[in-house]
C-alpha cells in the first residue's frame, strides 16, 4: 500500500506544492460519442477501485467495511445514472466523481463523512440489522414519526 | 397652524402671484367650492347616473341566501340603482345585505335584537329629511335606498367622529387591535383628524369573573353584550348604567358572570372592552395561524377555529354553523385550551419493579405489550375507548380485540344492557336546530346546562322565541329559562306514563312535542323500564310521526354516537372484573377500582389524568387538536377534526399505536392508513364517512320489544358534578380550575 500510495504521488509531483493535489488523471471534458463516454466511465471506475486499499488506510475503515461493499456502492452510484445517454452529461457526472474521488483520496474529508455517505446509507447498514427484517413499511415509518 | 403660512401667502397682492406662479409651483391659494361646503351641496352637484344603466348582478353579503317565507309577500326596494326583492319583514340594512352593499354597524348583530343606538347604519332614503337607521328602519316597498351619497358618508365620518371623541388611545395595548371593528371601520368610513381637544373620559373596570377581561374606558356602549347576556344567555346579569356620557355597562352589584355561555360575549364587543382574559396580552390576530376544526368538550360538536402560533393553542374562536352551534361556543370549549399544554404524555412508558415509570423507546413499549397480550386468555382482554376518541381509533381497537377473541371492547359512558340496534335510541332525532320548532318540552334526567350547552341554548332561544313550556324530571336545578319541576325521580314518570299527572295535557295540546333523555339514565338498572315508560309517553302524545320526532336521547361525551354506531358495547357486567389484560384507550372515567389487582394495564393517551397511576405501560397519543379524526355528534351529524398543533414529543395517532401494536402481536389487520381505516368503517358505519352530513335514524320506536321490568324508586341524580372538569383536557387546564373555584354556583 506503501508503494501504490508513493506512486500515485509521484504522478501528481508536479504539483505538491499546493496542499491538496489534483489529479491529472482527470477527465478531459469532451467525449465525442457514447462509446467514448462509456470507456471513461470505465476507466473511472477503475481509478476508483484502485484507490480503495489507500481510502481504507487513511480513513482506517478496516473494521467498519469490506473494499468488495465499497466497491459496491462505488458501482451502484454508477448504475444510478445507467439511464443517461448525452455524452456531455456524462462527462459532467464523470467530472464530478472525479472531484469526490480526489477529495477523499486527498484526505480533505474525515471518517465520518466516509461512514455517513458511503458505508451507512439508507439502506445499506439498517438492513443487516436483525431487529427491522421482518417489519412492514407501516412499523418503521411508525418508529421514525408520526408524520408519514 | 396649516392655515397661517398658506393663507398668509395667498393674501399677498394677487400681481405677484401670477408673476410668479410657474416657479413656485409649491404655493397655492386656498379655494373653496360649493360643493364642499355641505354634504347637501354635494349631493346637488353631484351628475345624475343615466337611467336605463344597466348594472352589474349582485350577490347577498357573505354568500348568504334570502328565505323568503311567502312568496307572494316579497316587496322590491332599490339599493343604490339596483332593484331586490325582499322578504317583507326585512329592514333597510338586511335589504342592503341582500344587495350585496355591506353598512357599516356597531350595536347591530343579526341574531340580537334591534337597539339602533350606535347610529353608524345611517343611509340615506329617497324623500326622508333625514338618513334613516337602516338597522330599524323596515324596508318598504318602492324604497329607495342610497348608501354612497355625500351624505351618508358624511353621516358615517361623524359618528365615527363622535365615537372617537371618548375613546382612549390604546391601541398599541388592546388585544382587539388588528380585528377591531372600530379601526376597521375608521379607517374605512372615518375621517382623517378629529377635532377633539379636550379631556377625556374614563370608566372604572369592571370584574366579570376570571374569563372575561373588561377595560371599561374603550366601551362605546353598543349594548349587544347587555342583550346577549338577556336573550340568548337567557342571564340578566348586564345592563346600562346612567345617562349620556356616564353611561356605563356592568353588573350594578358585585356580580360575577357566571352563565357557561359568558366567553361568547368576547367575539360580540366590537371594541376591546370585552375580552379574554386567558389570552390577554398573549398575541396579535395577525400572527396566529386559523385551523377549522371541531370541539370534543361535549356531544354537540360546535364548530371552532383553532388559533395557534407554532405548536402551541393560542385560543379557540367559534365557526358559523346555522344548525349545531349558530355563533356561540361554551366557556369549557372557548377556555380550556391551555389544559392540551400541561400533564401531556410524550414518551411510552413503562412501569418498573420499583413502581416507578421509564421512559423507553416505541420498539420496547410495544414488543412487552405485544409479549403479554399473548400469556392471556382471549376472554380476559378488555378494551375501553375513552370519551375524547376518535371513530378511526375506536375501529381499529374493536377490529384488535375482537381478532385477540375477545369482545370486550366498549366505550366508557354506556353501560351494560345498551343495545346498539336501533339508532333512534340513542340520538337526537329531532336535530339540534329541529328543536326550535318544538313547543313544548319535557326533560328526563338531563340538565342541558352543564351537559350540552349548545342545546340549552337552542331551547332558549325557542322558549323567548315562541314562548315554548318546558318541563323537567330530575334534581333541582338551575335553567336560564322558564320552567316547571315536576318531580325527582321515575315516579313523575310513571305518572306521566299512564296520564296521571297535569302535564300530560299541555303535552297533548301540543303540535310539537319534544322529549329529551339524558344518557345518563342509560347507566341504570331499571334503563329498560324507564325508557318504555318514556317511549310510551311519546307514542300517547303523537311525539313521533313522519313530519316531526321530538323523542331525543342527549348523549354526554363526544365519542359516544360514533362508539354506539361502531358496535362498541358492553356486553357483560364481569368483563372488567375478570379481566387480565386491559387495554384503556384514553378511558379516565372507568372505576379504577374495579380493575382486578392482578391486571396487566396499557393506557393511550394524551393526559396523565386519573386512569394513568393504575397503568403498567403507557402509550402517548395524540388530542384532539393534533389529529384527524371523525366524531359523530348527539344528532348523528358526522364531522372531522383538522390537525391544527403538531404531535407532542414522541406521541402518535391513536388508531396508528393500536395498528401498530397488532402487528407486533401478530395479528394482520388489512388497512395500513387512514383511508384503509375509513373504508372499513364505511363497511360498519358508513354515515361516519359521509362526514358533514346528518345521517337521521331509519326506525322508530315500533321495532322495540315490549320490557316487563319495574322502575325503582331512586331519583334521578346530576350526571355532570363540575361543568368546568369533565375531561381529561379540562381537568388539566389552569382557567377551568379558576373557573370551577369562582363560578360555580355553590
Amino acid at each position: 500500500e506503501e508503494k501504490k500510495r508513493f506512486s500515485i504521488q509521484r504522478l501528481n509531483k508536479h504539483q505538491m506544492a499546493a496542499p491538496f493535489t489534483l489529479r491529472k488523471i482527470g477527465v478531459p471534458p469532451n467525449s465525442a460519442n457514447l462509446t467514448e463516454a462509456r470507456r471513461r466511465v470505465f476507466d473511472f471506475f477503475r481509478a476508483a477501485c484502485r484507490s480503495i486499499p489507500t481510502i481504507m488506510d487513511i480513513y482506517n475503515l478496516q473494521d467498519v467495511v469490506a473494499p468488495s461493499q465499497l466497491r459496491f456502492t462505488i458501482s451502484a452510484q454508477i448504475r444510478n445514472n445507467a439511464h443517461v445517454t448525452d455524452p456531455k452529461v456524462i462527462d459532467l457526472l464523470l467530472f464530478k466523481g472525479m472531484e469526490e474521488l480526489t477529495d477523499i483520496v486527498d484526505h480533505a474529508k474525515q471518517r465520518h463523512h466516509i461512514i455517513g455517505q458511503y458505508v451507512v446509507g439508507e439502506g445499506l447498514v439498517q438492513n443487516t440489522g436483525s431487529k427491522d427484517q421482518g417489519k412492514s413499511d407501516f412499523l418503521k415509518n411508525f418508529y421514525t414519526s408520526n408524520y408519514f | 397652524m396649516g392655515v397661517g403660512i398658506l393663507a398668509s401667502r395667498a393674501i399677498r397682492p394677487a400681481s405677484r402671484l401670477v408673476r410668479s406662479q410657474p416657479s413656485n409651483l409649491f404655493l397655492r391659494t386656498i379655494v373653496s367650492k360649493p360643493e364642499l361646503q355641505s354634504p347637501e351641496a354635494a349631493a346637488v352637484s353631484q351628475p345624475e347616473p343615466p337611467k336605463n344603466q344597466i348594472l352589474p348582478p349582485r350577490n347577498p353579503v357573505g354568500g348568504a341566501r334570502v328565505h323568503f317565507t311567502n312568496a307572494e309577500d316579497a316587496i322590491e326596494v332599490f339599493v343604490d340603482g339596483y332593484a331586490v326583492k325582499v322578504p317583507k319583514g326585512f329592514t333597510v340594512l338586511q335589504a342592503c345585505e341582500v344587495a350585496g352593499v355591506d353598512i357599516p354597524r356597531f350595536c347591530y348583530h343579526s341574531r340580537l335584537s334591534i337597539a339602533g343606538n350606535c347610529r353608524m347604519c345611517l343611509v340615506e332614503v329617497e324623500k326622508s329629511p333625514k338618513p334613516v337607521a337602516s338597522c330599524a328602519m323596515p324596508a318598504l316597498p318602492g324604497m329607495k335606498i342610497k348608501t354612497d351619497t355625500p351624505i351618508a358618508k358624511k353621516a358615517r365620518e361623524g359618528v365615527m367622529e363622535f365615537l372617537l371623541m371618548n375613546h382612549p388611545l390604546d391601541c398599541p395595548i388592546c388585544d382587539q387591535g388588528g380585528e377591531c371593528d372600530l379601526q376597521d371601520q375608521s379607517m374605512a368610513f372615518g375621517s382623517d383628524r378629529g377635532r377633539f381637544t379636550e379631556m377625556k373620559r374614563s370608566v372604572v373596570d369592571k370584574n366579570l369573573g376570571p374569563l372575561v377581561k373588561t377595560v371599561m374606558t374603550r366601551c362605546i356602549q353598543c349594548t349587544r353584550c347587555v342583550r346577549f347576556a338577556s336573550e340568548v344567555a337567557g342571564v340578566q346579569d348586564l345592563g346600562m348604567l346612567g345617562r349620556g356620557s356616564g353611561e356605563e355597562i356592568g353588573t350594578y352589584v358585585e356580580k360575577l358572570m357566571t352563565s357557561e355561555l359568558s366567553g361568547n360575549v368576547i367575539d360580540i364587543c366590537p371594541v376591546g372592552a370585552l375580552t379574554s382574559k386567558p389570552f390577554a396580552f398573549k398575541a396579535r390576530n395577525w400572527e396566529l395561524k386559523g385551523t377549522e376544526t371541531i370541539d370534543v368538550s361535549d356531544a354537540v360538536g360546535s364548530n371552532i377555529r383553532v388559533d395557534s402560533r407554532g405548536p402551541e393553542v393560542m385560543r379557540i374562536i367559534p365557526r358559523l354553523n346555522e344548525d349545531i352551534n349558530e355563533e356561540w361556543i361554551s366557556d369549557k370549549t372557548r377556555f380550556s385550551y391551555d389544559g392540551l399544554k400541561r400533564q401531556r404524555l410524550s414518551d411510552p412508558m413503562i412501569r418498573d419493579s420499583d413502581g416507578r415509570f421509564k421512559a423507553v423507546s416505541w420498539r420496547d413499549a410495544l414488543a412487552v405489550v405485544g409479549d403479554i397480550i399473548h400469556q392471556v386468555k382471549p376472554d380476559e382482554i378488555v378494551g375501553i375507548a375513552g370519551q375524547l376518541s376518535d371513530a378511526e381509533s375506536m375501529m381499529v381497537l374493536k377490529d384488535f380485540v375482537n381478532r385477540m377473541g375477545s369482545d370486550n371492547v366498549w366505550c366508557e359512558g354506556t353501560a351494560v344492557g345498551v343495545d346498539a340496534d336501533l339508532r333512534y335510541s340513542y340520538l337526537m332525532n329531532s336535530s339540534i336546530s329541529g328543536l326550535e320548532n318544538a313547543d313544548v318540552f319535557l326533560l328526563v334526567g338531563t340538565q342541558p346546562r352543564v351537559e350540552a350547552a349548545m342545546v340549552n341554548a337552542r331551547i332558549c332561544k325557542t322558549v323567548r322565541a315562541s314562548n315554548a313550556k318546558v318541563a323537567y324530571i330530575g334534581p333541582p336545578a338551575d335553567f336560564n329559562y322558564d320552567c316547571k319541576h315536576l318531580g325527582t325521580g321515575p315516579d313523575t314518570l310513571k305518572e306521566i306514563a299512564e296520564g296521571r299527572h297535569p302535564f300530560c295535557s299541555a303535552l297533548k295540546n301540543a303540535k310539537n312535542p319534544a322529549i329529551i333523555v339524558g344518557a345518563g339514565l342509560f347507566n341504570r338498572t331499571d334503563k329498560d323500564a324507564i325508557l318504555a315508560a318514556v317511549e310510551s309517553i311519546a307514542q300517547a302524545n303523537n311525539v313521533v310521526r313522519p313530519d316531526w320526532n321530538g323523542l331525543n336521547y342527549l348523549l354526554l361525551y363526544a365519542a359516544q354516537a360514533a362508539a354506539l354506531d361502531l358496535g362498541l358495547i358492553q356486553q357483560s357486567a364481569k368483563a372488567l372484573e375478570s379481566a387480565k389484560f386491559v387495554y384503556l384507550m384514553g378511558a379516565d372515567d372507568v372505576d379504577v377500582d374495579k380493575i382486578p389487582k392482578d391486571a396487566f394495564v396499557v393506557y393511550q393517551g394524551h393526559h396523565g389524568d386519573k386512569a394513568v397511576y393504575r397503568a403498567n405501560v403507557i402509550l402517548p397519543a395524540s388530542a384532539f387538536t393534533e389529529k384527524e379524526g371523525t366524531y359523530e355528534n348527539t344528532e348523528g351529524f358526522t364531522q372531522q377534526t383538522v390537525p391544527a398543533v403538531p404531535t407532542v414529543g414522541d406521541a402518535r395517532d391513536d388508531w396508528k399505536i393500536v395498528r401498530a401494536l397488532s402487528e407486533v402481536s401478530g395479528v394482520n389487520l388489512p388497512y395500513n392508513s387512514i383511508e384503509g381505516v375509513r373504508s372499513r368503517i364505511k363497511s360498519v358505519a358508513p354515515n361516519l364517512v359521509h362526514t358533514d352530513e346528518r345521517e337521521p335514524a331509519a326506525f322508530g320506536p315500533s321495532l322495540k320489544p315490549e320490557c316487563k321490568e319495574t322502575m325503582s324508586t331512586t331519583p334521578f341524580k346530576p350526571v355532570v358534578e363540575n361543568f368546568y372538569m369533565t375531561n381529561a383536557i379540562t381537568r388539566a387546564s389552569k382557567i377551568m380550575a379558576q373557573c370551577s373555584a369562582v363560578l360555580l354556583k355553590k
